[in-house]
């Protein structure tokens, strides 16, 4: 467990060497989230209501989700395919460290790191839009943490499924590209996902995306009813079952061919 | 007679483009998926929006889509001729940057226009044909003289774009690091899909001269829809000339601070 202690201590410091790299980052995040909220301030401006949400829910919505974006999206590990094939990952193999749970920490420091920028920015945001928040109850809002958490985990499962493209390939911009374009939008980052068309909803809810933070929100904005939260949750669970399952098996199989010559 | 050569040579740039696109053509499908959704989600929230709201920050929704079209517009021009400034800052850390300057052509250019995105340029094909399809069926109106306007201003917001990606390039230069900076760029750029003007000052001002992403899109648009603009087309075309001078007078400043790496 000491060891782990001090890979956390270690990747902490290391993600604040390049304190100006660190600062856009959360710049690009902070000037995303501003956009967002001025679209939906304006658009509120003359309605009160507009896609079956009211002004203050929809402000709620973009809160969360800049909150969940940082902390279910963004990955530490959204090079790993390119470590992968430079061989980089060859020093950790020889090391008495378990591979995934080096990665688990490495996602755990990002994560810290982004929570206390967030509230920062948050609370910047909030003194220029002064919105009003919509809290759930106490028992949806500790449904809220666990979701989020299964989110979390998710997350991490889907950028270790992807990051295993780098066993048997350099190029991987072109899917992670594809990726990105796609949890942009099918993660509910810009606008909710219910104001789509039904048929175009119906597309998206069989993927995996909107469970990384769009089914969280609404939980939070108590849009479900309990046979909604039921299902969701069983599909929520399905998903890491399922991808955890593929995951483990490419990358038991990429381990395996793996070779690294003259690193 | 100078300037046959440089088409010349940029032809080269291109088919040297054209044939790296060929040799990864699978990550490059993947890519344009990636762009084709990009642009058509993006459409999908516009179109969500125009039936439901009936004015936007004091336009009509129809308008509003003409932000869009332009904004992809000059962003896509952006990306087809200048995506070497992508590179620039790790060309001058591997020493490549060394080499341009013992070539018989100007080192801008090359720095500049050496890798012209392929993708996009074939993007651009459908890109147009659809803006084109959505414009003739928006309900406006446009006079061949507002039409006639929108061009120069276009063509002054291109000058704009080119100076950006100059000054870009003289910061590549200087401190080798560049790439914080461009993402930036870009995400403020994106700002400018709907008109500057709904964003609140001090951003607001930092968008139409610091980073004058609204001299670039949102004049020439209100010009295009007959909407008084924000500010006048004198000042307009003031920034867009002055940037260009300023930005020159920059590269060659930061041109005489360059120490090369002696590879």
């Amino acid at each position: 467990m000491t060891k782990y202690l001090t890979l956390l201590k270690i990747t902490w410091q290391n993600s604040l060497v390049y304190r100006l790299s660190l600062f856009t980052w959360r710049l690009r995040s902070f000037l995303s989230s501003l956009m967002s909220l001025t679209v939906w301030t304006v658009i509120f401006t003359s309605n009160n209501s507009a896609f079956g949400y009211s002004k203050e829910s929809m402000i709620t919505y973009i809160f969360l989700v800049a909150f969940l974006q940082s902390m279910i999206i963004a990955s530490s590990l959204n090079g790993l395919a390119s470590r992968l094939y430079s061989g980089e990952i060859s020093n950790y193999l020889l090391k008495p460290i378990n591979l995934f749970g080096l990665f688990a920490i490495q996602e755990i420091a990002d994560k810290i790191k982004n929570l206390l920028f967030l509230f920062l920015e948050s609370l910047f945001l909030f003194l220029i839009f002064k919105p009003i928040i919509v809290f759930p109850d106490l028992k949806l809002f500790l449904l809220f943490l666990i979701w989020s958490f299964g989110g979390l985990i998710l997350n991490f499962i889907i950028t270790l499924l992807f990051g295993s493209l780098g066993f048997w390939s350099p190029q991987v911009w072109g899917p992670k590209f594809l990726f990105f374009m796609i949890l942009d939008f099918t993660a509910g980052k810009l606008f909710p996902l219910d104001i789509l068309p039904i048929m175009l909803q119906k597309i998206i809810y069989l993927t995996p995306f909107p469970y990384l933070s769009f089914v969280q929100i609404q939980l939070f904005l108590n849009r479900l009813n309990s046979q909604d939260i039921l299902k969701h949750t069983v599909i929520l669970v399905f998903w890491i079952f399922i991808l955890g399952t593929i995951t483990n098996k490419i990358w038991k199989k990429g381990l395996k061919s793996y070779e690294s010559v003259g690193i | 007679m100078r300037l046959k050569t440089y088409f010349n040579v940029w032809k080269i740039f291109g088919f040297n483009a054209i044939q790296e696109n060929l040799v990864n053509r699978g990550s490059n499908i993947l890519f344009m998926i990636g762009k084709v959704l990009r642009f058509s989600f993006s459409l999908i929230f516009l179109f969500l929006i125009k039936n439901t709201v009936s004015s936007f920050a004091g336009y009509t929704s129809a308008q509003m889509i003409v932000f869009f079209l332009t904004y992809q517009f000059i962003d896509l021009i952006s990306q087809i001729f200048y995506r070497g400034t992508y590179v620039f800052s790790n060309e001058v850390r591997l020493g490549s940057f060394d080499a341009y300057l013992t070539k018989p052509i100007n080192p801008l250019f090359r720095a500049l226009t050496g890798k012209p995105d392929i993708n996009d340029a074939i993007f651009m094909i459908p890109s147009l044909a659809v803006s084109f399809y959505i414009f003739n069926n928006l309900d406006i109106s446009v006079t061949w003289l507002s039409l006639v306007w929108y061009l120069i201003l276009v063509t002054n917001g291109l000058l704009i774009i080119t100076a950006i990606n100059i000054l870009i390039l003289s910061i590549g230069i200087l401190t080798t690091e560049t790439e914080g900076i461009i993402w930036i760029y870009r995400d403020l750029s994106s700002m400018g899909r709907f008109p500057i003007g709904m964003y609140m000052q001090p951003l607001r001002f930092v968008l139409f001269f610091i980073i004058p992403i609204g001299m670039m899109i949102t004049i020439p648009t209100e010009v295009l829809l007959g909407v008084k603009p924000s500010f006048s087309i004198f000042v307009t075309i003031l920034v867009g000339v002055g940037s260009l001078i300023a930005s020159l007078k920059f590269w060659n400043w930061a041109l005489k601070k360059y120490s090369g790496v002696g590879s």
